[in-house]
């Protein structure tokens, strides 16, 4: 791995993944601890393009997608961060691929590149200490990283509160789905563009990272969105639509226990797919028959 | 009670092992229904009920316990997990699609969670038929890991093609068939003597690859299209790195039978430099065990995986690494419903002729 001792200058982060889960602190930290951070552009067909003849075909959308953002920081950036997400919320873990994030992204996509990585590991310890680590870990004195990270969770903690309120629509679909396929740009964004010029209010959920009861899954994102379809009051929601990506693991077994939930509660439920040869035609047709059969049964 | 008993219990497929945990639940007294590689019949009846996007292994257990409630078995056990890989939840999930399609079959959860899973619970054996069941299937599977040692070994040697192999099924059938433990105890080293009695061509010099991988298509010759006895008729030595004693040495730190060489905490370390955590499943392995072949100057590996496999697709950007800088060949094959028997065998000979080729001109 990079050597951590070397003194730095731009940093790059990919926008996917963590960088959706984390809103705002990577960037905030970062900049705290006196580096200059470099964010690659917003997911695009560009992006997927260069990056599929080096990925691994066998990964979910969202992967290739990062894979894309990586490639495309690679010789702009001093070293790129990629952290090793193995849990954001306690007694909960993240997706099985996360754990292999730093080691396959340096052998692989970021291969001459110095990789910054840290193991996020809210089982071990809290997301403070790990940033202080890191800080210290990148050179940096205890007291400007305990400041630092401070005040980067404090910013992320902001961010959420902005995307929570937000939230004020009447009647709106309940968009599922993971924090990065839900904000990303080529994934989420389509679907709730043609929501909008539907003329259709959406929520999607806000990821924070607060304590979650146990439920069906040991996956804090899916124990969340568990936890939004059993209590959602169904007279304030039109209905759920699932915004999956082609071979999600996870989603592949989740959405059956979603799908089941659902029925029998009698929310609408819509899993739209979403994979690297998206003409938006499907995708949209889909939409627009959901929105029609859940009118009729209104009336 | 007795009417417990008379329950048929549907044993998961676990490759050859099946043998041994069907002849332990056998001395506990209740039927098993059982077989060591999944049907063309499950296959299909898997396909038609599990969702699309889920892997190979899914499909095949979904399957083979739809074979089983046909059968007409009131239980079923599954291998369950506690690791960070979906398999975690398929036991639930084929629970659930069974009861939707109005199956009656019960999906046991064979997990870690306590000596006495709760299956035990349920039909509770009497203690001493249970522990005699257990030794019985340890014994049991000491004679496959022998067994399949031997086959590996000779295999690429055998004069006629096929002795090998029609030994190997001979030998298991008849090892199926005893149910002492101090019979199993005598099979053991009359087997080891016949595998040595097949003529063979001692003055090859095979090449020796490593298989390493997701354990279902591993172990589960339907699935992984036999690709040992591909591998081994063409002429090269196999070491196929799930080998159940040595796994339950590493789990509970026993030994059992004489493939106790790499514990947890041992591959774990050796992984280290290229993977600093496990990933779920037996990726941390596939990587462990890729560099020590590496070290030990085998010819080549082969990484079988299910298409989609969270875990061992994670690794594979690490393996092709490993691959470059140590300067050992690695095959990846990955296995869907839709990958043919004839794709893979055309896929195996090529890269043989490659490790040929490779040997003769003295690149290694």
């Amino acid at each position: 791995m990079a050597d951590s001792k070397k003194q730095v200058f731009t940093i790059g982060i990919p926008r996917a993944f963590y960088y959706y889960t984390h809103p705002g602190l990577w960037e905030a930290f970062f900049q705290n601890l006196g580096f200059k951070t470099l964010l690659s552009e917003k997911s695009g067909e560009k992006i997927l393009r260069n990056a599929v003849p080096h990925t691994e075909s066998e990964h979910c959308l969202a992967h290739k997608l990062f894979d894309g953002h990586l490639l495309s920081l690679l010789g702009k950036a001093d070293a790129v961060f990629i952290p090793r997400l193995l849990s954001l919320t306690k007694k909960h873990i993240c997706c099985a691929k996360f754990a292999a994030l730093p080691e396959a992204a340096q052998c692989g996509i970021a291969r001459g590149t110095p990789v910054i990585t840290v193991d996020i590991d809210e089982n071990k310890e809290p997301l403070l200490k790990t940033l202080i680590r890191l800080g210290k870990n990148l050179g940096k004195p205890a007291r400007l990283a305990k400041n630092a990270a401070e005040n980067a969770i404090q910013t992320m903690h902001e961010e959420w509160k902005k995307q929570q309120a937000a939230m004020t629509a009447e009647k709106p679909f309940l968009l599922l789905g993971h924090p990065y396929t839900l904000h990303d740009a080529f994934i989420g964004e389509p679907v709730k563009q043609k929501l909008k010029r539907m003329g259709h209010a959406f929520e999607t959920p806000v990821f924070t990272h607060e304590k979650l009861p146990e439920s069906v899954t040991r996956w804090c994102t899916f124990g969340r969105m568990h936890r939004l379809i059993t209590e959602m009051p169904l007279e304030k929601y039109a209905g759920a639509i699932q915004i999956s990506t082609f071979n999600c693991g996870p989603d592949s077994v989740m959405l059956e226990f979603y799908r089941a939930v659902c029925r029998s509660r009698g929310i609408p439920y819509l899993v739209l797919m979403i994979d690297e040869h998206t003409g938006n035609a499907g995708m949209e047709t889909r939409l627009e028959a959901f929105a029609d059969s859940i009118q009729w049964k209104r009336v | 009670m007795e009417a417990r008993m008379s329950e048929k219990l549907a044993i998961p497929n676990l490759g050859n092992y099946t043998i041994a945990l069907d002849s332990a639940v056998r001395a506990m007294g209740i039927e098993p229904w059982s077989s060591t590689e999944t049907s063309a019949y499950a296959m299909e009846l898997g396909l038609r009920a599990a969702p699309d996007s889920l892997c190979l292994p899914f499909k095949a257990h979904l399957g083979h316990f739809i074979e089983a409630d046909n059968a007409g078995c009131g239980h079923a056990l599954m291998v369950n997990s506690v690791g960070s890989c979906r398999l975690t939840y398929y036991r639930g999930l084929i629970e659930k699609i069974l009861k939707e399609m109005g199956r009656k079959i019960h999906v046991w959860g064979l997990g870690f969670d306590g000596i006495k899973p709760p299956v035990i619970r349920y039909f509770d054996p009497d203690m001493i038929s249970f522990v005699k069941a257990i030794l019985l299937a340890v014994e049991k599977i000491k004679v496959i890991d022998t067994l399949e040692i031997a086959a590996w070994k000779t295999r690429p040697l055998e004069m006629n093609r096929g002795d090998t192999s029609h030994l190997l099924k001979r030998s298991l059938r008849e090892l199926a068939e005893t149910n002492v433990k101090k019979e199993v105890r005598k099979l053991h080293s009359e087997f080891a003597k016949a595998f040595q009695n097949i003529p063979q061509d001692t003055s090859q010099k095979p090449l020796r690859i490593g298989l390493v991988g997701e354990v279902s298509v591993l172990r589960d010759k339907t699935l992984n299209h036999h690709i040992e006895e591909c591998l081994g008729h063409l002429g090269a030595e196999v070491r196929n790195f799930f080998l159940l004693g040595a796994e339950l040495g590493n789990i509970f730190g026993i030994s059992v039978g004489g493939t106790k060489t790499h514990t947890r905490k041992y591959l774990a370390k050796t992984a280290k430099p290229w993977l600093n955590h496990p990933v779920g499943g037996h990726a941390l392995d596939s990587v462990a065990h890729t560099l020590l072949c590496a070290e030990k100057g085998f010819d080549a590996m082969v990484h079988l995986a299910p298409a989609g496999c969270m875990p061992e697709v994670s690794v594979r950007p690490i393996l092709s690494a490993i691959s470059k800088e140590k300067n050992i060949p690695v095959l990846e094959l990955s296995f869907d419903e839709h990958t043919s028997a004839l794709g893979t065998l055309t896929r195996v000979e090529a890269f043989m002729d490659i490790l040929k080729t490779r040997r003769r001109k003295g690149l290694v």
